[in-house]
């Protein structure tokens, strides 16, 4: 199980990453970036799972035996962090996008290359 | 004590509160940012005191009351305090000087400021692994908000570069955190850097991961396209702050995680800086924009610093010290060049030309310039010789020769635009704007540069023993730069009359120093005396004139190896504002820099390896340089050279002596040269004269100094123009000093000493009046000159006297010269050399002979009619000089005996003899009283005899001479003189070809080509630069651990 | 050191001498030429009448104080190369003021009189003298080498620059004259000293029919008397500077006479067979054939 979800999510690090290098459009760059994003959490979330716990969500289980129990909490409160900043760059990637299709009328990415050697 | 917290607090609760500001308070919005901010300096700048009083141990602060690693814990030591506290100075000062630009943005705009310098606070103060990549992760969104202040579709491009590129950076290192955190099961730094996940080749992924990606945001080269663009297109206010703020922020990272992976990393670490600071300032060199040329350097200089984290292990605790010198250099110089980018606003580095209209801005623009460079008094100047000296110890020759190529190259385009700004044509340019709030900040960083500078040297080994007394006076004459002419003139007369006598008791019993204070102290009052001509107040001139004696004068006294490097730095900064003054050296006094400082590397690296040799700073260290003995002695002679401007070396000189205003061309002539001289002779005694590797070189230089000769002098008769023919002259004349001294006899450096003495002489006068004549006439042509023998009677005598001590004409002071070197020659067996020399000194009639024939003989020209005798100002010195020559004439003895009691210590055998007046040697004899007695009266007799005869000889016109049978009425074409020696340059002109200066051509042309090469990646192209920074990770795993 | 006044007239003496020997050279000289050409020549006395026809003429013109002066450079030049030479060996009398400097004074007091008459000339604003010197400066830079070359030979083989010690040497028949141990730099001299007596093919200088008589042209008169003079003074002390070198010197003023007659006639013989070169021609046959002499003579002593 822990194989196919860190597989996943590197699967998707490099379809995203493919998606942020080969596609031309702003919008479908950001969305690579999105989907690199979510790739990460993955790995993350995965690298913090043990085989046959739960989560770490103390209402359900006795506080007492929590450690045993429980999956490692910390990378699971590190994803959340990290899609709270993920979040954040890209709605700032967007606006980035929407201020630079006024100025030019294009989403194409070939279009913004002013600025050289 | 305020907590190190409440600098957080304060910036996140004023930000905060910021967003609920109404209308009626928005207008204090501005005040409560800057208060902020004063609150953040405050703090640090608190903690900092206290630790450097030593008054206080590091601090730990915990959050939410557990200790790590189950909370996030800061900390604050005197590198977090040193840290925070130039963030929030330069934090401060950037938000007054982006007071207007953040205002018309309103209070978003500065929330946004606030939670960027917060963030690099946090940055640099955390502890925990996962902080750090949050506040990394703010920091990189507030400077893209930031970016924005500049609304045009440049910034918008380059933000949007920014965002993508940092956006893969910081993945990249979220998942080097992720495994981290699951193979050493914390995310505190401490632990992590505790579990040695460098040893096992599993783990070793996580340090790979976490370097790659803080790297990365340091911008390496050639991955960072993305980072020079927001330089080039954001706010300069902002520019300032990524390349200081951020860009120490970054670095202090990387220290702080230095130790994450082991020895081998720090390696790559050093490798990739290495490869940055050189690349980048390559790449600068093609550059126009002045922003995005900043942008080049700061990368470059983060390069350097990326390097000294890397070379950690070697450095070891010197480290601190030689990246703080250079880091704050870095600091403070690309922050006021950024802030002064903004207040010019140019497109292009030539209009900083306008800078000119406010010379105090220009005063602060080539602080920054030298400071970046490493020039003394700056902090850059110690971090530099440190690091060299440190590097030299460990035998790591490769990393010098990367730091020093990597400096020159930062001055080649570093120094065109000092140019550009002082020298470019201004009156086309447009005006700018000067707020005191764009101004302020600026001046606090040049503040710094000088007062950290002071701060510092005491620090370094020999620093304490640095004379600051003449740059005293040096600031003292910049205060007093108003003033008009003669009282700035009287002033600095006085300066060097008084240290003088201040000077002389140190100095009454080393002969040799004495005598070279004598030519720059001397020389400096008579070549000043002329500055009473001139008209004006001659802004700059005398702080830069007193510059380059003070360091001249620095040279002579300095016992170690540092205060020497330091005085030689100065006096070539000064020496370099002299030459530029000149209405058309632009370009001359720019390839006299590039000698200089290259000429000035070489020297460190001979230092280097001198210290490395025994651990010793003083001069005598160069007695016993046992680690590559040759190199380093051939390297030190190469530097000096540089000075004595000696074949291969020398084609900055004619034009810069040649175009420099009439008084600054002795100056530079009769008296800089020689500072070269007198390295030389330091040198040479010093050397090992049983080894081989001397012996070799000497040799070489040996043919070096004849070749020099010969071409200096045969270029010499084939210019038109009077300065420049005197300035090949020079050339010439150092080059049979240079051979003189490789003689390395007993004979050899009497001659040596002889011509020293001459060149300063009759050099002086030479330029004093020839630079007279030149003003007095408006040419420098000699073709359009003639007859002033009839209008300026003393300057022709004058030249005269100066033209038969060079040809080495008896009765006068240059046959000794000669004589001295006819027997030294024969002593050595340097008979082919000895021959080329004598050759050489033939050529020197031709030149010597259009000299004053085009200028004093021939024909007067219709428009100099009414011109009259030059100053009097010029001619006083002149007098005074020749007396000089009259009396060395007459009585050689009075000084070439003492000097040769001086120098027998030093050889063997004492080759020379005196019986009274007369000088003996084994091959032959020589008495200067005598042949002045002989020679007098014998002419005095055949003079009587003529005038008896021919008494009533008769005074005629001009013109009054029949020429192709007809009488002549047009002085244009009776004067002979344009190109007289055409026969001789068919016959022999191949001598003079330009090969050398074709051969530099062609070197600088192949180093713009490569830069021009290389700096296509930046093609624009924002996938391409993620495409970069991906390859970057890929290249860089594969060398470090897919076994390349 | 002899600085009495019983010294000085002896010294006027000898100067008397070569100053007439000079003269009387230079007429013979002048027919020999002419018998070449076919021609009987003047008569030998001619050079005295010149001369003193030149020291009465009436018209004295000036150009200037330097162009005044410059006679009296240019005569320097030839008595101070009289008064440092030793004339007759082994003569304290007749050594003159040698004892002020050695054979490099000598090598650089030439100048002295060059020097002087240049700038003189070139007062005078006449362009063929200008053009004239600047031919003769040219043409000695090269013209010096071969001499260079041989001079150190000299001073190698002798180990000794005082023109006394080197004919001290040479004292013991002609088979210890330099001529004989060291052929090579003499030469190499020799072939030099074709230059620097200026005759035919080396005659750019004062280049009859090209620049008239180059630089003198201006002068006249009194000055040109003076120049005369010089020039009867210099060729007996340039042919007896070669003499002392490579001919054993002079044991007597008899001896001194044949030897720089048949010096100065050397020169005059290469003159009447060979034509004019070019400047460039002429500053490039010294660095040929006379400097590959030259290094050799001083490689046979490495």
């Amino acid at each position: 199980m822990e194989y196919i979800a860190i597989s996943t999510g590197f699967a998707l690090m490099l379809l995203g990453l493919w998606g942020i290098l080969s596609q031309k459009n702003l919008i479908k760059i950001v969305l690579g970036f999105t989907i690199f994003d979510t790739g990460i959490n993955i790995v993350m979330v995965s690298i913090g799972y043990v085989k046959g716990k739960a989560a770490p969500i103390l209402d359900v289980i006795n506080a007492s035996e929590a450690a045993n129990k429980i999956v490692d909490p910390v990378p699971q409160a590190l994803v959340l962090t990290a899609i709270v900043i993920g979040l954040g760059v890209t709605a700032l990637m967007l606006v980035y996008v929407l201020k630079l299709h006024r100025e030019k009328n294009s989403l194409d990415i070939n279009s913004f290359k002013d600025l050289k050697w | 004590m305020v907590g190190p917290i409440y600098i957080i607090a304060v910036a996140l609760g004023l930000a905060f509160v910021m967003g609920l500001f109404g209308k009626s308070l928005k207008n204090l919005s501005e005040w409560a940012m800057l208060a902020g901010l004063g609150f953040m300096t405050f703090v640090s700048g608190q903690w900092l005191l206290e630790f450097m009083n030593n008054t206080r141990a590091v601090e730990t602060i915990f959050t939410a009351g557990f200790k790590p690693p189950y909370s996030i814990n800061l900390q604050m030591g005197i590198q977090e305090a040193f840290f925070t506290f130039i963030i929030n100075v330069v934090g401060l000062l950037g938000g007054i000087y982006l007071f207007k630009d953040l205002k018309q943005t309103g209070p978003n705009a500065m929330m946004v400021f606030l939670v960027f310098v917060m963030s690099l606070n946090v940055v640099v103060m955390t502890r925990d692994m996962f902080n750090l990549f949050v506040f990394l992760e703010v920091g990189s969104i507030a400077t893209a908000g930031l970016i924005l202040l500049n609304n045009n579709g440049n910034a918008l491009q380059a933000g949007m570069k920014y965002l993508i590129a940092t956006g893969i950076i910081s993945s990249i290192l979220l998942v080097g955190i992720i495994y981290a955190y699951y193979f050493s099961g914390s995310l505190n730094i401490d632990d992590i850097l505790a579990a040695n996940l460098g040893a096992s080749k599993v783990t070793v992924i996580a340090v790979f991961l976490i370097y790659v990606s803080v790297l990365l945001e340091l911008k390496p080269f050639p991955a960072n396209g993305w980072g020079i663009d927001v330089y080039t297109a954001a706010n300069p206010g902002i520019g300032a702050l990524v390349s200081a703020a951020s860009a120490s922020a970054s670095l202090f990272v990387l220290y702080k995680l230095a130790s994450l992976g082991g020895a081998e990393w720090l390696n790559y670490i050093a490798i990739i800086g290495g490869i940055t600071f050189v690349g980048s300032n390559l790449i600068g060199t093609k550059q126009e924009s002045p922003n995005r040329l900043l942008g080049y350097s700061s990368i470059g200089q983060i390069g350097l610093l990326t390097m000294i984290v890397g070379l950690s292990n070697i450095l070891g605790e010197k480290m601190i010290f030689i990246a703080s010198g250079i880091l704050i250099s870095h600091y403070a110089a690309k922050a006021g060049l950024f802030w002064l980018s903004g207040i010019i606003n140019a497109k292009d580095i030539k209009g900083w030309a306008a800078l000119r209209k406010s010379p105090f801005l220009l005063f602060l623009f080539g602080t920054f310039v030298f400071a970046l460079i490493g020039f003394p008094p700056f902090p850059s100047f110690f971090g530099k010789w440190e690091l060299i000296m440190t590097l030299a110890t460990g035998g790591h020759w490769a990393w010098m020769v990367t730091i020093l190529v990597g400096s020159f190259i930062e001055g080649i385009y570093l120094f065109r635009w000092l140019g550009y700004a002082i020298k470019l044509d201004h009156d086309e340019l447009p005006d700018f704007k000067i707020e005191w709030n764009k101004i302020f900040p600026v001046w606090i960083m040049a503040i710094v540069l000088y007062a950290v500078g002071v701060y510092v040297s005491p620090l370094t080994e020999g620093g304490m023993f640095i004379n600051y007394l003449p740059l005293m006076f040096v600031l003292f004459l910049f205060a007093i730069d108003f003033l008009p002419i003669y009282i700035k003139n009287t002033v600095s007369i006085g300066g060097i009359i008084w240290y003088m006598f201040h000077i002389y008791p140190v100095l009454e019993n080393d002969l040799l120093r004495l005598i070279f204070a004598g030519i720059f102290l001397i020389g400096g009052v008579l070549t000043l005396m002329a500055g009473y001509n001139k008209k004006g107040t001659r802004k700059g001139f005398y702080p830069m004139a007193m510059m380059m004696y003070a360091g001249l004068i620095g040279i002579i006294e300095s016992s170690s190896m540092l205060e020497f490097f330091f005085s030689w730095e100065l006096m070539t900064a000064g020496s370099y504002f002299l030459i530029i003054r000149g209405k058309r050296s632009l370009p001359h006094g720019y390839s006299y820099m590039l000698f200089s400082i290259g000429g000035a590397y070489a020297i460190l690296f001979g230092f280097g390896l001198a210290f490395a040799s025994g651990f010793d700073t003083s001069l005598a260290a160069l007695g016993d340089i046992n680690i590559l003995p040759t190199l380093a002695y051939s390297l030190l002679a190469v530097g000096f050279m540089t000075k004595t401007a000696s074949l291969g070396l020398h084609i900055w000189l004619p034009g810069a002596h040649g175009e420099a205003e009439s008084d600054v061309s002795p100056m530079v002539s009769a008296i800089l040269l020689k500072a070269g001289v007198f390295g030389l002779m330091l040198l040479f005694l010093y050397m090992d004269r049983a080894s081989a590797g001397a012996n070799n070189l000497w040799y070489v230089l040996g043919w070096v100094g004849a070749l020099t000769t010969l071409v200096g002098n045969m270029s010499a008769a084939f210019q038109e123009d009077a300065k420049r023919l005197l300035a090949y002259s020079s050339i010439a004349q150092l080059g049979y000093i240079l051979f003189a001294l490789s003689i390395m006899t007993h004979l050899g450096w009497l001659a040596g000493f002889t011509y020293t003495i001459n060149h300063f002489l009759f050099k002086a006068i030479l330029f004093l009046v020839v630079g007279g004549i030149v003003v007095k006439l408006g040419t420098h042509n000699m073709y359009e000159m003639g007859g002033m023998i009839k209008k300026m009677p003393f300057s022709f005598i004058a030249v005269l006297i100066s033209i038969i001590v060079i040809g080495g004409i008896p009765p006068l002071s240059g046959f000794a010269g000669k004589w001295l070197f006819y027997n030294a020659i024969l002593e050595k067996g340097w008979y082919f050399q000895g021959a080329l020399i004598f050759f050489s000194g033939i050529v020197a009639f031709l030149y010597l002979y259009k000299l004053i024939h085009s200028i004093f003989l021939g024909q007067l020209k219709d428009n100099h009619r009414t011109v009259k005798e030059i100053s009097a100002w010029i001619l006083v010195p002149s007098y005074i000089l020749i007396i000089g020559i009259m009396i060395f004439s007459a009585f050689p003895h009075w000084i070439l005996k003492p000097i040769e009691t001086m120098i027998a210590p030093y050889f063997s055998s004492q080759a020379l003899m005196w019986d009274g007046t007369k000088a003996l040697t084994s091959y032959g004899y020589w008495d200067g009283t005598t042949i002045m007695i002989v020679v007098g009266t014998a002419f005095v007799l055949l003079l009587t005899w003529l005038i008896v005869l021919s008494a009533k000889a008769k005074k005629i016109e001009q013109f009054n001479i029949v020429f192709a049978a007809e009488r002549p009425f047009r002085p244009e074409t009776t004067h002979v003189s344009y190109n007289i020696y055409a026969g001789y340059k068919k016959a022999l002109g191949f001598v003079v070809a330009p090969g050398i200066t074709i051969f530099w051509n062609v070197v600088s042309t192949f180093v713009l080509e490569v830069a021009n090469w290389f700096r296509r990646i930046y093609s624009g192209n924002m996938q391409n630069y993620a495409l970069h920074v991906v390859l970057y990770i890929v290249v860089f795993y594969l060398i470090a651990l897919g076994g390349f | 050191m002899d600085y009495s006044i019983t010294k000085f007239l002896w010294t006027l003496l000898g100067l008397f001498i070569v100053t007439n020997w000079g003269m009387l050279m230079s007429s013979t000289m002048r027919r020999i030429n002419a018998r070449v050409s076919g021609r009987i020549g003047i008569p030998w006395y001619q050079p005295w009448i010149d001369l003193v026809k030149l020291y009465s003429l009436r018209t004295q013109l000036t150009h200037g104080t330097m162009f005044y002066i410059g006679p009296v450079f240019r005569l320097m030049g030839g008595v101070g190369m009289f008064l440092f030479i030793p004339m007759v060996y082994g003569n304290p009398i007749w050594s003159n003021y040698s004892f002020s400097g050695d054979l490099v004074l000598i090598l650089y007091f030439q100048f002295f009189g060059m020097l002087g008459m240049a700038l003189g000339a070139s007062e005078g604003g006449q362009p063929y003298s200008a053009i004239g010197i600047s031919r003769g400066l040219s043409q000695f830079t090269t013209i010096e080498v071969p001499m260079t070359l041989a001079v150190i030979s000299l001073a190698i083989q002798y180990q000794t620059l005082s023109i006394s010690e080197i004919v001290a040497a040479q004292q013991g028949g002609i088979t210890t004259w330099t001529m004989w141990t060291n052929p090579f730099a003499t030469v190499a001299a020799m072939l030099s000293l074709l230059g620097a007596f200026g005759h035919s093919p080396f005659n750019l200088v004062k280049a009859p029919n090209e620049i008239p008589i180059g630089p003198p042209t201006e002068y006249h008169g009194t000055f040109l008397g003076v120049l005369r003079t010089n020039g009867a003074i210099l060729h007996v002390a340039e042919a007896a500077l070669f003499m002392n070198l490579f001919f054993g010197g002079a044991g007597s003023w008899f001896e001194l006479i044949i030897k720089t007659f048949l010096i100065y006639f050397w020169s005059v013989f290469v003159g009447t067979v060979f034509p004019r070169f070019r400047i460039e021609q002429s500053v490039r046959w010294f660095l040929k054939v006379p400097t590959i002499i030259g290094i050799i003579a001083i490689i046979l002593f490495l």
